[in-house]
């Protein structure tokens, strides 16, 4: 686990089984389509299995600016 | 041969006066008869030939990402017209058609761009056309259930490329589709490195989730004796290629394997054949291997296919008029609909 991701937040859109789903609120979860369980979950939530990410995307910022507006 | 053989057709200046329709401007550059001019008007001639011989079966090949760049209807339409017999394409050709089908787009970019920026945005770039990575997420969520309902469907029975394009094509539900058109029409559509696209990665997904009862298996194996076959069982054999790889192999080594060899063939390709890859091997190459016949009606255009094939289609559209209906293949080769190939 590398300095930048210890210091990411513990969001979906930070996780490294994301990708972009309805951009920036929801992304596609493929562990949680492996498990059976529904894909698609908000970028700001997270569950027990999140895992940093080595991927530097706009998600979880975009995700936050639009929640805050 | 003496040396007024040499010298017996003068080139002819192209002329635009006024409009021209497609096959008009074709026609100039058949009187240029000189480099790609030449070699475009030559590959309508024999694009021509192939559709007004009814005993010819039309082999498409597709490769590149022609698909993302707008070239789907077009193919789908050549489907329904039965302006081609037999389709032969990527498998990541087919993966951008079932996206499309299933309501992404294929977005107008730019070649120069900060693509560092783009893997932050999660949009992919293919040369100047961009793809949001969400139509891929979409694209596997809905092929896995796709996947899941195939696979309970043939109760574990391995299927050949062709079976899992059409069980596809039956279930998406675009008119514009390849795919769609293509299991409609029954026209084959082999997808030889299906594995090599985003099916294959979805295959993963389908068949690692907890509760897949029956994982779906597609055998590539089981297309070579179907199109061996349709080589074989037909009186002529033609191929329209764009770019090369796979699906140009697939399709000439159906025409070796059945020692027909191909009677019509116009390719088009940007790839040169000094490094020895069978995409820009030249058409006298073919030859030696007995693919393409020596006296076959041959061409190869160096160009952006994007720009060729349209040219090519439109000029022989209008050359065989409106009226023109060419039969479905698997009835003028009296094969039987699906277990005849």
């Amino acid at each position: 686990m590398g300095k930048e991701a210890k210091t990411k937040r513990k969001f979906c859109g930070n996780c490294g089984n994301h990708n972009a789903y309805n951009y920036p609120d929801e992304v596609f979860c493929t562990m949680r389509l492996c498990s059976s369980e529904n894909p698609i979950v908000p970028t700001l939530w997270c569950c027990e299995k999140w895992n940093p990410t080595s991927q530097d995307c706009y998600c979880v910022e975009e995700a936050l600016k639009k929640k805050n507006n | 041969m003496q040396r007024k053989d040499l010298l017996l057709e003068p080139v002819k200046p192209i002329r635009i006066n006024g409009k021209l329709t497609v096959n008009q401007l074709v026609q100039q550059f058949k009187n240029s008869g000189s480099f790609g001019a030449g070699r475009l008007s030559a590959a309508c001639d024999i694009y021509e030939r192939m559709v007004k011989d009814e005993g010819c079966t039309i082999f498409l090949a597709l490769a590149g990402a022609v698909v993302p760049a707008g070239m789907r209807s077009l193919v789908a339409d050549l489907i329904r017209e039965r302006l081609v017999d037999v389709v032969v394409s990527t498998g990541a050709n087919m993966v951008h058609d079932a996206i499309e089908a299933l309501g992404g787009h294929h977005y107008k970019g730019h070649w120069s761009v900060d693509d560092s920026m783009l893997y932050k945005y999660h949009v992919y770039r293919i040369y100047d056309v961009f793809v949001p990575e969400e139509d891929f997420a979409r694209l596997d969520y809905k092929l896995v259930e796709i996947y899941d309902n195939i696979a309970a469907e043939n109760k574990g029975k391995s299927l050949s490329s062709n079976e899992f394009a059409w069980e596809l094509g039956k279930r998406l539900n675009d008119p514009s589709s390849i795919l769609r058109a293509a299991y409609e029409e029954e026209v084959p559509i082999f997808l030889p490195a299906v594995r090599d696209s985003e099916f294959g990665f979805i295959h993963w997904l389908h068949a690692s989730r907890k509760n897949c009862q029956h994982a779906l298996t597609v055998d590539a194996f089981k297309d070579v004796p179907k199109i061996v076959n349709i080589c074989k069982r037909s009186a002529r054999n033609g191929m329209a290629v764009i770019g090369g790889g796979v699906p140009r192999n697939t399709v000439q080594s159906a025409a070796l394997a059945s020692k027909r060899g191909m009677d019509y063939a116009v390719i088009i390709t940007m790839d040169r054949p000094e490094i020895g890859g069978l995409s820009g091997s030249t058409l006298e190459e073919t030859v030696s291997w007995g693919k393409v016949k020596e006296k076959a009606n041959k061409i190869m255009v160096i160009g952006d296919a994007m720009i060729i094939f349209p040219i090519v289609v439109a000029s022989v559209i209008e050359r065989i008029g409106e009226d023109f209906r060419r039969a479905p293949h698997l009835k003028r080769r009296n094969f039987q609909a699906t277990g005849g190939i």
